[in-house]
């Protein structure tokens, strides 16, 4: 089953008179349960994919569909609680604590300051960051400032986890805890899409692919979801 | 020498000294899908290598009970050659990826028959990048020594593997490149 489809999406990055095309004719599955990671060099487009893939921006041409709806036309109803994006790193935190940059959505959606804060420890500690509910944003390190942006996203229990580069200047010895993160996310069936700029941010996902020159390689259908899914369980 | 399987032997018995039969299996838990035995008796003959090339060695008094059995051990010999073949191999890698390159490069009277290679090759890459084992996941352990070749094995595929990837987008300009230019000659 399919929950996100992007079909033949194109989009152009327009500076004036120039153009530079970045997506080209890009067609890509994700059902739940699912982890893909899309590699590419720097402007490769890459963050452009999954910006337009969260319905934050409009494709140029083609059809993103989030489970068979138009984000065009539904792009604002599904964004947190059907699509959750990650942007890279925790841009927008002004908060005093951790603990109220993750509440403060759920408190923008009129939930109770108790049942939030209630949700905000269970996203926390699901992302091995309740240790820094008490700190200050501009505190936080790298990763554990990658482990509370997912937490800020996962508190609306998105269906579609859309996360742009996770790992990217992420200490090694804290990276693959991050990938484990998304790796385990996808296990308990959210459909995980993240980019990466480093190769190593492939690891762990059932389709990697690659993104150049506007074109996505690799297998971006499910084809070969069911053998790497028999693979991983083996 | 030249065998790999010597080379993987004396490997084992630096790490630790072992009985012939103990090495065999510690040979197939180690190393498999990498390298593999013939036969069991594929370990007595590169052990006899091993001990003629003075690289190993009995230890003194294991030869003792009912059924006798020598256990062996690296000599400083052994050890330091094998350090030296370890760095050797970093050539042997390099030749391996040249001669992928230079016959890759055969193809180029047809662009576009290098290019939909070039696109399988990168599947390959790309299949192989998505299916490296996270440090931590099942198998491989995030701490303890014992873990120690497994983390290393993770991190060096992971590596060799964006090098390789890398590689493909500079050869895919070139060859579309190549491909316009002779477009444009027509």
């Amino acid at each position: 089953m399919t929950l996100l489809a992007l079909e033949h999406v194109g989009k152009r990055y327009v500076d004036g008179p120039h153009e530079r095309p970045l997506l080209n004719d890009v067609s890509l599955d994700l059902a739940p349960g699912e982890l893909a990671a899309v590699w590419g060099l720097r402007r490769s487009g890459r963050s452009t994919l999954l910006r337009v893939a969260a319905g934050i921006e409009r494709p140029d041409t083609g059809v993103v569909r989030f489970d068979g709806r138009d984000l065009v036309d539904h792009g604002e109803d599904v964004l947190g609680e059907g699509i959750g994006y990650v942007q890279k790193a925790l841009r927008g935190a002004e908060a005093q604590s951790v603990l109220e940059e993750v509440m403060v959505c759920l408190l923008a959606r009129g939930i109770s300051r108790a049942a939030a804060h209630a949700r905000a420890c269970t996203a926390l500690e699901r992302t091995g960051s309740a240790q820094c509910a008490a700190l200050a944003p501009r505190q936080l390190d790298k990763a554990e400032s990658v482990r509370v942006a997912l937490a800020r996203t996962l508190v609306l229990s998105p269906r579609v986890l859309v996360v742009d580069e996770p790992v990217n200047g992420v200490d090694l010895h804290e990276r693959d805890g991050i990938l484990l993160l998304l790796r385990s996310l996808a296990d308990e069936g959210v459909a995980v899409l993240a980019s990466t700029g480093q190769s190593t941010g492939l690891s762990g996902a059932d389709r990697a692919l690659a993104l150049s020159d506007g074109e996505l390689r690799g297998s971006p259908s499910q084809q070969l979801a069911p053998v790497l899914a028999l693979r991983r369980s083996a | 020498m030249q065998s790999p399987v010597s080379w993987a032997l004396l490997g084992l018995v630096i790490e630790r000294p072992s009985y012939a039969y103990e090495l065999a299996q510690r040979f197939d838990r180690t190393y498999e899908g990498a390298l593999s035995l013939s036969s069991t008796s594929h370990v007595y003959t590169a052990l006899g290598t091993l001990t003629s090339r003075g690289l190993i060695e009995e230890v003194a008094g294991s030869r003792t009970g009912r059924q006798p059995k020598p256990r062996y051990r690296a000599t400083a010999k052994g050890l330091e050659d094998y350090r030296e073949w370890l760095v050797r191999q970093l050539a042997e890698d390099r030749r391996r990826q040249r001669l992928f390159v230079l016959q890759l490069a055969a193809l180029t009277r047809d662009p576009e028959a290098a290019l939909a290679t070039l696109d399988r090759y990168e599947k390959a890459c790309l299949q192989e990048a998505g299916g490296t084992p996270l440090n931590g996941a099942n198998g491989v352990p995030a701490d303890e020594a014992s873990g120690l070749a497994a983390r290393l094995l993770c991190e060096e595929s992971r590596l060799a593997m964006g090098a390789k990837l890398e590689w493909t987008q500079y050869a895919r300009a070139q060859l579309k490149s190549l491909a316009s230019a002779r477009a444009l000659g027509r």
